[in-house]
């Protein structure tokens, strides 16, 4: 099967320069960030929001030849399955890739909520569960209050449980963060296709995790070398289970490696983050983490990404989350100039036409 | 201060009219799996889903007028929150009121998804909170709490919402909920508040309404019980220094002549199976106090649908026709309108409306039923007829 391409939507807000953190493009205006000086009327007032500008960013990835969207879980910002209905109507190929954790209430209302977004899209919404924050008081701050001992196995119960309602009836359930009597749902909701779930993390209890669960095992950021340790990790823990891996990486890609590198020492500078002194490498950790929460970046030229990207497909990944900041442009640029070179590479049959 | 009129969203699918069930619209009816509309596109799969039906029930109210509309939940149908956000770009006014029940969502992820949608829509989202149990056990909904229990499991999940929506910190240790320095982001919480319509007619549902409601909401019932309801939901809310509205979801069936209304309800009467009046007669489930209210005013005989005639223009066999709650207006434009003024003068500050089929009704009542409301303001705006 042909790899897959997602790209990230920006749903806590997005700007053309590093240190522009908080700018949400197509916000009402706000007094911080002033928009035209006295010399220009705007005429937009309130006629647009931040989510007019996400709706952009789909519309994007979909025309730019991504077979999905990732609409993150950040919680400075938009809630991801709000915004996953938002755009899901306007689309007819994305697949919706939803973040969100087990913390977010009863496993019954989330999969009868899924089972609506299915019918709506023909199948297309697909669900990555996180462990929300590391941090036990952030986890407060989101009324979260399970320790994080309990946190995988509240996941896994969360699933058995989601599954269950949506493939059988009557289904019971008694477990030890949820529970059902002759659940199911009947008439047009019944049969559904469960989301596609995907999991992450490299512990033994994530990858056995995954192993029981998911149909696509997340991995960040990290050298193909790491990352092919970490496929063969889960391939001796699995016993034959088989799952897809799916990388979670940004790309700053340009037609020369010159000028990658200038911008990419202009972003750096922009967010006050030191410049490497070898500048020779092509991923670049924790680049731009802060705006897209990616752990690395590939930096280069067209060629050169689009080869790194291969050379992970080529150990065994086959679906790809991709982000550059800002998400619109780059969208079009990465679909434009690097996603043909991968499929080139991956699949030398996949000639584009003369 | 004038009325807000609401519409219905019907998530159940719908027949064509009240006279059968089929055609039937939407993919509930035996027989018509995956289609939006039976009978049309030459059977099979239409290629369409049943959001692109909704989409245009929701276009036809906000261009006829209504607020917005009610968007209700069941077990069998789709969720309220999912409709909301998929129908929040190609909507203008259209106010999306979302009935739920608190304890399925972690109170800091409803916040959120709340906020989100105001911010899409334009500050378009509003509540109808739902913690009464019908239908099936709450175990269905994988909800361990007992009916009383469920109403403090309420009151606090509204205490959170409203602790953590301008952003807090807010803490809070309940028996039911918890949350530390807790408080939406910023931008998220600029948004309005969502107003709140609350059901439930039991005393832990009006201690809880009273505390949290903007409005209380009850279905069409006899009007002594209206006015009774509505003036105890004001006492308690009054004795906390607060002021609750009040508001009344009803059915209607409007036609040019009151005849004509009659023909239509007769008609759907005359094609209900035997075994749904059976079942009707014998029924008895759920610990909603609301719904065992309704079920007390079924007429002892029944040879015809004028056996369910209450009072004039009151018909109580809706939920025979279409489910749902049973007393509903049936009338002329003028006598339907009459019977909702009568309802303000009782104290209703607004309505949920609904009819069947949603779609083209929703420009019916818009344009021949509401222009006739007074409302609070007593001047009608009936239009010369030439």
């Amino acid at each position: 099967m042909a790899n897959q391409f997602y790209w990230q939507l920006p749903t806590s807000g997005d700007a053309r320069y590093g240190n522009a953190t908080k700018q949400r493009r197509g916000e009402a205006s706000d007094p911080h960030y002033p928009v035209f000086g006295n010399g220009i009327t705007d005429p937009r007032r309130n006629a647009f929001s931040y989510f007019d500008y996400i709706h952009q960013v789909t519309k994007a990835a979909d025309l730019a030849g991504f077979q999905g969207v990732f609409i993150p879980d950040n919680p400075d910002g938009e809630e991801p399955w709000i915004v996953a209905g938002y755009v899901g109507r306007s689309t007819q190929r994305l697949k919706l890739l939803t973040q969100f954790d087990a913390s977010r209430g009863s496993a019954v209302y989330a999969a009868k909520n899924a089972v609506s977004f299915q019918r709506y899209t023909g199948g297309r919404f697909a669900w990555h569960i996180t462990e929300g924050s590391s941090d036990e008081h952030t986890r407060k701050q989101l009324g979260d209050f399970v320790p994080k001992a309990d946190i995988l196995a509240r996941i896994d119960e969360f699933i058995t449980v989601a599954k269950g309602v949506l493939t059988t009836f009557p289904f019971n359930f008694v477990g030890r963060f949820f529970e059902v009597q002759d659940g199911g749902f009947q008439g047009p909701l019944s049969d559904r296709e469960v989301p596609s779930i995907y999991l992450g993390g490299n512990s033994a209890e994530q990858l056995e995790l995954s192993a029981k669960h998911a149909d696509v095992h997340v991995l960040d950021a990290a050298s193909h070398e790491a990352i092919a340790q970490q496929i063969a990790a889960y391939h001796k823990l699995a016993q034959g289970r088989a799952v897809a891996f799916s990388l979670r990486i940004d790309v700053l890609a340009r037609e020369t490696r010159e000028e990658a590198l200038e911008d990419a020492t202009r972003f750096l500078t922009q967010t006050g983050a030191t410049i490497p002194a070898d500048d020779s490498a092509l991923l670049w950790p924790g680049f731009a983490e802060q705006h897209t929460g990616a752990k690395a970046s590939l930096i280069g030229s067209y060629d050169e990404v689009a080869a790194a990207l291969a050379a992970y497909a080529h150990v065994g990944v086959t679906q790809f989350v991709l982000a550059a900041v800002p998400h619109f442009e780059e969208a079009y640029r990465v679909g434009t100039h690097v996603l043909p070179l991968v499929r080139q590479l991956t699949n030398p049959a996949h000639k584009q036409a003369a | 201060m004038s009325i807000d009129v609401f519409w219905r969203i019907p998530t159940h699918g719908e027949p064509g009219s009240h006279r059968a069930r089929d055609p039937f619209r939407g993919d509930w009816f035996p027989g018509n799996d995956n289609k939006t509309l039976s009978g049309l596109g030459g059977g099979g799969d239409d290629g369409f889903t049943y959001i692109d039906y909704l989409a245009e029930i929701a276009r036809a109210a906000e261009i006829s007028g209504f607020q917005g509309g009610l968007i209700p939940s069941f077990p069998n149908t789709d969720e309220p929150w999912v409709i909301s956000a998929f129908l929040a770009r190609e909507t203008k006014n259209f106010r999306f009121m979302i009935p739920f029940q608190p304890g399925f969502l972690n109170p800091v992820v409803a916040a959120r998804m709340t906020a989100s949608l105001q911010r899409a829509t334009g500050g378009r989202a509003l509540y109808n909170v739902i913690t009464g149990g019908g239908g099936p056990s709450q175990l269905w909904w994988g909800d361990p709490v007992k009916h009383d229990d469920r109403y403090g499991r309420t009151t606090e999940f509204l205490d959170v919402l409203k602790g953590i929506w301008a952003g807090g910190p807010f803490s809070y240790n309940g028996q039911f909920y918890q949350v530390e320095d807790a408080g939406l982001p910023d931008p998220l919480s600029k948004e309005e508040y969502p107003e709140i319509y609350f059901s439930g007619s039991s005393d832990a549902a009006l201690a809880s309404a009273s505390k949290h409601a903007d409005y209380y909401l009850s279905w069409l019932e006899p009007l002594d019980l209206i006015k009774e309801k509505f003036a105890r939901v004001k006492e308690r809310t009054d004795h906390l220094g607060r002021k609750i509205k009040c508001s009344i979801r009803v059915d209607i069936v409007a036609r040019p002549t009151e005849e004509e209304a009659w023909r239509e309800v007769s008609r759907g009467f005359e094609n209900i199976p035997k075994e749904i009046l059976d079942r009707y007669i014998a029924q008895n489930a759920g610990d909603s106090v609301g719904a065992n209210r309704q079920r007390g005013l079924r007429p002892q005989t029944i040879n015809s649908y004028k056996d369910f005639i209450l009072s004039p223009n009151i018909w109580t066999g809706f939920s025979l026709l279409r489910g749902g709650q049973t007393l509903g207006i049936v009338g002329s434009y003028e006598n339907v309108a009459a019977r909702l003024d009568e309802l303000v003068q009782l104290g209703t500050d607004a309505f949920i409306l609904a009819s069947t089929p949603h779609l083209e009704e929703a420009y019916r009542v818009g344009e021949e039923v509401l222009p006739l409301v007074r409302g609070k303001s007593g001047a009608s705006n009936l239009r010369a007829v030439a």
